[in-house]
């Protein structure tokens, strides 16, 4: 008996002592990383644009940038609950310090196995190695479109599957809806604002524009728009006067997300504030053609934010019948 | 070597060959060495892992205690150190070079060139090698002098000629700073501004291995540069009368304050009002001039770099508290305190 218990016991230190097995991949900047075959322990360098896609395809992570060292947000809006709701892991990802400071030695002290950053971190990825494989994923506009994030983090972890059945009720109710859409709005363009202390153009990378841009919604094309410029993740400045000019199909209202009033009446006064009378001098507002997201709800690259997207568009539709 | 008393009647050493060494300058130096010594222990020995004296000593130290040591703790300290060194060094530099107590690498628009060109560099190549970093500050902070050269024409070695343009040049090139925060993406502009507050963070040994070179080019200045300074300060004709071409030694020493400005800021980002702080505060502990100035002030650099940087690290956890805020928070009070007292020790001596 005792020589099979030595063997049991043999067999499982080996097992234990065996890491588990990496494989080589190149990042979005051009960087080998070697990571594991089945992170477990992943730490992310910014929930809103890599927790969510990673949790919305069922992976927890147990670190993010912008949280307190037991989980709490030192954000002001919850991204993560906004857009996932109760889809979002239980248990709260664990702080690596502060906005702007990442604290190495609490990053090592919640062992990850992988890190993965956005290409914007390249400069902190050589320090960060020495903890864990760090790989870098594009953001910003012009790098990447729609939930492209949520899609290459899927082949990164070999999470296609998932992602698959994610996006089949999402692409079914593309379908059901891509019709009524043509038919209510005919000139097909979509124009999406959000409205901080000036209006912003909303780049690529979002739920939203992956969902109208399905839906056969094409976005406006506006002459010296910076909005599509590579490096802008999310909005981009336009001028007031430019903005009341345009007449899109659709006009998208978003209000600040770091405004706690979100909805209709809350981006209309703040627009009032910038461009006063926009409501009765543009023709969407005029005809009725606009639709207000909340973006914490639909900013994300995910699946999540696109079918957020999807229930306002087919909420519109209702009260236009 | 005897012990002798100064025409103020300080106490002063005098060496054999000629070398002169205040015992208040002397003492101050101990003080101040002592200080960053003390600070230095403290900030090693603070962070989310207990690292104690006695793990220092015995040098028994477990995997994460040299983790948070190696790739944490001591670059930090080291690159704090040296930007703050350099960085007072140039200012009391520049203070004998213009003849204006205020004079400041900031101020005279050193390290808005430097700034300029890497924030060029992070918005427009984000993911630039980090090491390119040092040589954008290098050329930003060249371009600038030739610029202030230009500018200048002949008036190079006119002081108050070189602080009206300085100031001229470091409004224009705040307000590009301006306008590249604002006309960037908002991710980016964050890191940027994060950056322009200062940032000790993403400290590394390449960036310290980096930054010494320059910060060891101060040793030549204070042996050759420093003698310079004591006859500017008396002013351009006495120093012209004492033979010194300042068409030549002005725009060289300015050369030399660029240089360890530009790879300071690299490092470190811009730290405001630290030129100014620390060569007073230094004045202020043991009055000095020439090599001994440039010390103490380089030594208060140092010391005040460290201490900021052990409130950012420990102050607040879940708060980011940028460098130069800190910095501001320690030594403007430190900076009143000490104008006071010296206000009331000239009033008791009168």
């Amino acid at each position: 008996m005792m020589p099979l218990a030595r063997l049991l016991t043999f067999c499982l230190s080996i097992a234990i002592a065996v890491p588990a097995s990496a494989r080589p991949v190149t990042d979005d900047t051009g960087r080998s990383v070697n990571i594991p075959d089945t992170p477990r322990r992943i730490v992310v360098l910014h929930e809103p644009l890599l927790g969510i896609p990673l949790m919305d395809l069922g992976v927890e992570i147990i670190g993010a940038y912008g949280r307190g060292d037991a989980g709490e947000l030192l954000s002001a809006v919850d991204f993560t609950r906004a857009t996932l709701g109760d889809g979002a892991q239980s248990a709260l990802p664990r702080g690596i310090g502060p906005f702007g400071n990442i604290n190495i030695e609490r990053l090592r002290a919640l062992e990850p196995d992988l890190i993965i950053g956005t290409e914007y971190d390249a400069a902190q990825a050589d320090l960060l190695s020495t903890i864990a494989p760090v790989y870098l994923q594009n953001t910003g506009s012009g790098r990447v479109r729609g939930f492209e994030v949520e899609s290459d983090l899927a082949g990164l972890l070999k999470r296609e599957k998932a992602l698959e059945a994610r996006k089949a009720p999402y692409e079914a109710r593309v379908d059901t809806l891509t019709d009524e859409v043509t038919n209510a709005l005919p000139g097909n363009r979509f124009l999406a604002v959000i409205v901080h202390d000036q209006i912003n153009l909303v780049g690529n990378t979002s739920g939203m524009v992956q969902a109208l841009e399905d839906l056969g919604l094409k976005r406006e094309d506006i002459e010296g728009s910076v909005s599509n410029a590579p490096g802008s993740n999310f909005a981009a400045p336009i001028s007031a006067e430019l903005f009341m000019q345009l007449d899109p199909a659709l006009l998208v209202l978003m209000n600040s997300y770091m405004d706690t009033a979100q909805g209709e009446a809350a981006v209309r006064a703040r627009l009032d504030r910038i461009a006063p009378g926009w409501d009765r001098f543009m023709k969407p507002a005029r005809e009725g053609r606009i639709l207000y997201l909340d973006p914490a709800q639909v900013t994300s690259p995910t699946v999540a934010s696109a079918e957020h997207t999807l229930t306002a568009i087919s909420d519109w539709l209702s009260a236009q019948e | 070597m005897r012990l002798t008393r100064a025409l103020d009647t300080r106490p002063v050493l005098r060496f054999e060959g000629g070398l002169d060494l205040r015992l208040g300058n002397l003492a101050a130096g101990f003080g101040l060495a002592l200080a960053i010594l003390a600070t230095a222990l403290w900030s090693i020995t603070s962070g989310n892992t207990p690292v104690g004296l006695s793990d220092l000593i015995s040098g028994e130290l477990s995997e994460e205690q040299r983790f948070a040591l190696m790739y944490g703790r001591l670059p930090r300290l080291l690159l704090g150190l040296m930007a703050g060194w350099c960085l007072a060094i140039a200012g009391a530099m520049l203070q004998s070079l213009t003849q204006n107590p205020l004079a400041d690498p900031g101020l005279l628009g050193l390290s808005q060139g430097s700034m300029i060109t890497i924030m060029v560099l992070l918005l427009f190549l984000p993911t630039a090698p980090a090491a390119l970093i040092p040589v954008a500050g290098l050329v930003g902070g060249l371009l600038l002098l030739v610029i202030l050269r230009l500018l200048l024409g002949g008036n190079v070695a006119d002081g108050l000629a070189i602080l009206l343009m300085g100031i001229a040049l470091d409004t224009v090139l705040s307000a590009i700073t301006a306008l590249l925060v604002l006309y960037t993406p908002t991710e980016i502009s964050m890191a940027v501004s994060t950056w322009l507050a200062g940032s000790l963070y993403l400290s590394n040994w390449p960036q310290v291995l980096g930054l010494s070179p320059w910060a060891a080019l101060s040793f030549p200045i204070l042996v050759f540069g420093a003698p310079i300074l004591r006859p500017l300060d008396l002013g351009d004709d006495r120093a012209t009368a004492i033979g010194l071409n300042l068409t030549r030694v002005k725009p060289v020493l300015l050369l030399a304050a660029v240089l360890l400005t530009s790879t300071a800021v690299s490092a470190v980002g811009p730290i405001v009002f630290l030129g100014v702080m620390a060569p007073h505060l230094a004045q202020f502990l043991s009055a000095a001039t020439g090599r001994a100035r440039l010390i103490l002030s380089g030594l208060m650099g140092g010391w005040l770099v460290l201490l900021a940087d052990l409130i950012v690290r420990t102050g607040a956890t879940e708060t980011t508290i940028p460098l130069g805020l800190a910095l501001t928070l320690l030594g403007v009070p430190l900076f009143v305190i000490t104008l006071r007292l010296r206000m009331l020790r000239i009033l008791l001596q009168s």
